[in-house]
């Protein structure tokens, strides 16, 4: 895309808000009715993919920026390149994030009038000022990023790379700021012994924008924003890679995989005890969320998100192997006993303890440290070591019992109120669905996956690796990858939204239209899909247009066809 | 090919075994089948661990195979989805009419509120206009009249059984969420009611719903600091549906089971 449309895009975005922040002081219009989809899921559809594009802009520069620094420390050409790719990539899809945003406004307010013109009232300065002012200044910024990229270079280089860091900071400002009002439509301001409405009245901007999820929100959606982006570099090489013949180009491709996958990989890690802070926090607010969630109308969307977690899981360690495979020399790699023994007994161990100990004690902690740390401290002095490859399939084997314990729920239904005995676990085995079984299961997922980065790095110091040669399956298990975390993102975010209840702000602002109910899974899932195959469309054409397009020559051999597999 | 075979019936054995077990504990078939489907889980990664490598795609064989891919992946999605059980929005529906009726009543009167108000600051101004025509010696214009009368009265309230509407609060306010009543709902997050008539009054109960600090259950400390049971019903509950609540609630006096006793602190 040419410079000025881009432009254009942004300024309609731009248009949108400001005049969305004016438009809602005009009071009175009554809602529109939106045709087939209705009301509430236009206004899902849109959001989700603002906040798609809005997660990649702002989740991309952060390891755009690292790649670059690495490039410019190990004088890696290859890192530098990945950064530009993908800036470029950013670039485009930033005027689709301010177009979507600007969507995004115009469409609540067509809806939801009444409860668009309070939000915003609420958050004035946010919604007026301080937001698009951000916006303005990211504007700014990543394009003058992207445009001095290739003049900043040499003893310029640490200029560009400061530029790119003030990038982050704006974004990751702009992602805390716009986090307020979301967070409080979960968890408005209150007081003890004082209606919500009463202390809103007497709460300031500050408060209402520090409530009880917005710290929790910012950092997981933080970490998300990095891991979906890391994946997302994943499926540029996997489409790169894809699309070329050369050996050169398929070695780079093969690459930069490979780094966007530990990237999204890294972050992912953390992103468990994230999601666990996020709902500890809602439940504190008010306990009664917990079981809407875990037991109740939403029960199912976990059990669907245990699923997408495990598939995540497993396929990223399935990369990991595969990366492995492809090392030479990587039969000689061993490590001490005491880290599969680590692995099959963490969740016994673990679930005992976290039941003894429950979360936040950090007694707790006085058992799980020493033993996740044993491999390290002890294995020195154990002479038994195990090959690589065992480790690696006992890995698997724990990373599925892991999916198991994650997903085996308390009872097969959709509703606590329709629990019956033949779809309940028997009492004695109930403590499998409950918190401490799940911390348990997700922490055998990220031990595993630890270890197994731990043998690819010995792997790399004892063994060459042959970029270029990686088994083709692992460029759609990149794409796999990206597709199945914008999926869960979309199921998350619906999960969020649905946590409001019948309320647009959680016990203070009701929706009163007649479409406050829960919907079912199926019926999200069939959007949540939707809005994943728009995204993933225009992302690919994104792809395809800056980088394909950027030198045709080098890609397209003479005589061979035009690899339309860059989609 | 042998080896393949070979995990295959390693998967079958474990998945087998895993059924059998599970029947031996008396876990309901669902959970038998879960688990049994567990073990096919691992053995198709186990499969796919070992599978022979896949031949590098060019052009518009990759194009269609990532096409072809992107179709099982949705279909594979939202069936995935549609297996689980799905909750029936209807169940809700009526619950949340029933819930939201006497806020819909009051944000409406609230509506007719500020147009009754609008209607009246017109008329002022039509009155005051019609005072500087006067004053200028102009012709007497007809104040415009007010249409506006008072708001609807005020819906008289559903008379009817008050432990029906007990009980229906019960479940409207999803209280079985926390508390095991007749043998159901509970999960033990909070303390089982149905003894609790012979422990507390309708007021304390009352006054228990409305501000959940006032009385403290005994062996539930942790959760009364923690401040569990919510405090939000004084703001979603009518005056007179917290009444009949705490009314049908007084009304469980079985002993056979062990309520425990709270202790007033406010
Ligand atoms: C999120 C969980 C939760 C919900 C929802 C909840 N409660 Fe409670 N309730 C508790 C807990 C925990 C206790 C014990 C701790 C305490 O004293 O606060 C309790 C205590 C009580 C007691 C005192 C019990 C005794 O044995 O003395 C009564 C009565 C009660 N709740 C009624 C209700 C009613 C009525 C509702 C629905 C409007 C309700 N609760 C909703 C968690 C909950
Ligand atoms: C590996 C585990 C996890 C991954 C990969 C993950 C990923 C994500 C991502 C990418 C988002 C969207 C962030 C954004 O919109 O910017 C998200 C949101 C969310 N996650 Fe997680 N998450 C994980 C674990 C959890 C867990 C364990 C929970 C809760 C039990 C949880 C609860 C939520 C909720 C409620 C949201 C909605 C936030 C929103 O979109 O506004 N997550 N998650």
């Amino acid at each position: 895309m040419k410079p000025w449309p881009r432009s254009l895009l942004t300024l309609i975005g731009f248009l949108a808000l400001f005049g969305g922040a004016a438009y809602a002081q005009v009071p009175g219009a009554p809602p529109v009715e939106f045709p087939y989809t209705g009301n509430r899921t236009a206004v899902w559809i849109v959001a989700q993919l603002h906040i798609l594009f809005a997660a990649f802009i702002l989740g991309a520069p952060i390891f755009v920026v690292i790649s670059e620094w690495l490039g410019y420390r190990k004088q890696d050409p290859r890192y530098d390149r990945l950064a530009k790719e993908v800036t470029k990539v950013t670039v485009i899809l930033y005027s689709m994030t301010a177009l979507t945003g600007g969507l995004f406004i115009f469409v609540l307010l067509a809806t939801y009038p009444q409860f668009t013109t309070w939000l915003i009232n609420h958050f004035f300065m946010v919604f007026a000022v301080i937001y698009p002012l951000l916006f303005i200044g990211e504007t700014f910024v990543l394009y003058t990023y992207f445009y001095t990229w290739d003049d900043w270079k040499g003893n310029k280089k640490a200029r560009h790379i400061a530029l790119g860091v003030l990038l982050n900071l704006i974004g990751t400002i702009t992602l805390f700021v716009i986090d307020g009002p979301t967070s409080f439509m979960n968890t408005p301001v209150k007081g003890e012994g004082i209606s919500p409405a009463e202390f809103l009245e007497t709460a300031t901007l500050w408060d209402k924008i520090y409530n009880y999820t917005w710290m929790p929100l910012n950092v997981h959606r933080l970490v998300g924003n990095v891991t979906f982006g890391g994946f997302i570099a994943g499926m540029i090489a996997a489409y790169m890679y894809m699309s070329t013949t050369k050996d050169e180009e398929r070695s780079y491709y093969d690459w930069m995989g490979f780094v966007g996958n530990l990237i999204g990989v890294g972050a992912l890690l953390f992103l468990p005890f994230m999601g666990y802070l996020l709902s500890y926090e809602l439940c504190d607010y008010d306990a009664s969320i917990c079981p809407y969630m875990m037991a109740d109308q939403l029960s199912m969307f976990f059990e669907m998100q245990g699923a997408m977690i495990g598939l995540i899981f497993l396929a990223s360690n399935y990369y990991i192997w595969m990366s492995m495979k492809r090392i030479q020399g990587v039969e000689k790699v061993r490590m001490t006993i005491l880290a599969p023994i680590v692995m099959v007994t963490l969740p016994v161990v673990m679930t005992k303890v976290m039941t003894d100990y429950p979360v936040p004690d950090p007694m707790s902690l006085a058992f799980l440290l020493p033993m996740l740390l044993s491999p390290v401290i002890f294995g020195r002095f154990i002479p038994i070591t195990v090959s690589a490859r065992t480790i690696i399939k006992v890995g698997f084997l724990m990373i599925v019992v892991g999916d198991a314990i994650w997903m085996t729920p308390h009872g097969f239904v959709p509703t606590g109120a329709k629990l019956v005995a033949e779809l309940e676990l028997p009492s004695d085995w109930n403590f499998l669905a409950l918190m401490p079984a799940k911390n348990s299961a997700a922490f055998t997922l990220v031990f595993v996956t630890v270890v197994n980065y731990v043998i690819y790095n010995r792997a790399i110091s004892q063994g060459t690796i042959v970029w270029g040669r990686i088994d083709f399956v692992s460029q759609f298990v990149l794409i796999f990858l990206a597709f199945s975390a914008i999926w869960t993102m979309g199921l998350m975010g619906a999960v969020r939204s649905l946590l409001r209840k019948y309320f647009h702000t959680y016990n203070l602002m009701p929706d009163f239209t007649a479409e406050s109910f829960t919907p079912t899974l199926s019926y999200s899932a069939w959007w949540i899909t939707g809005i994943t195959v728009v995204f993933f469309s225009v992302v690919s054409f994104a792809i395809f247009v800056t980088l394909r397009a950027s030198h045709p020559k080098d890609h397209v051999p003479e005589g061979s066809p035009v690899p339309a597999g860059a989609k | 090919m042998g080896k393949a075979i070979f995990k295959i019936i390693i998967g079958l054995l474990v998945g087998a075994g895993l059924w059998v077990g599970t029947m031996a504990l008396e876990f309901p078939p669902v959970f038998r089948w879960m688990f049994f489907a567990y073990a096919i889980l691992g053995t198709v990664v186990f499969l796919v661990l070992d599978a022979p490598s896949m031949k590098p795609m060019n052009g518009a064989k990759a194009f269609g195979a990532v096409l072809v891919f992107y179709v099982i992946l949705c279909v594979v999605y939202i069936a995935g989805a549609s297996l689980w059980p799905q909750y029936d929005p209807e169940d809700e529906k009526g619950k949340i009419e029933k819930l939201l009726k006497a806020k819909r009543e009051a944000s409406e009167q609230g509506k007719a509120d500020e147009l009754i108000a609008r209607v009246k600051a017109l008329d002022e101004q039509a009155k005051a206009l019609a005072e500087r025509i006067k004053a200028l010696g102009g012709d007497l214009a007809p104040p415009v009249q007010g249409t506006g009368g008072p708001g609807a009265p005020a819906s008289t309230a559903a008379a009817g059984d008050m432990l029906k509407i007990g009980e229906d609060q019960w479940q409207l306010q999803e209280c079985y969420n926390c508390h095991k009543l007749k043998g159901e709902g509970g999960k033990k997050r909070g303390p089982e009611l149905d003894n609790i008539g012979s422990l507390m009054s309708m007021d304390d109960i009352k006054q228990k719903i409305l501000d959940p600090k006032s009385w403290m259950t005994e062996g539930f400390e942790k959760e009364f600091e923690k401040g569990k049971m919510p405090d939000k019903y004084k703001d979603l509950m009518e005056d007179k549906d917290v009444v009949a609540l705490a009314v049908w609630l007084s009304t469980f006096k079985n002993t056979s089971v062990n309520t425990p006793k709270s202790i007033k602190k406010k």
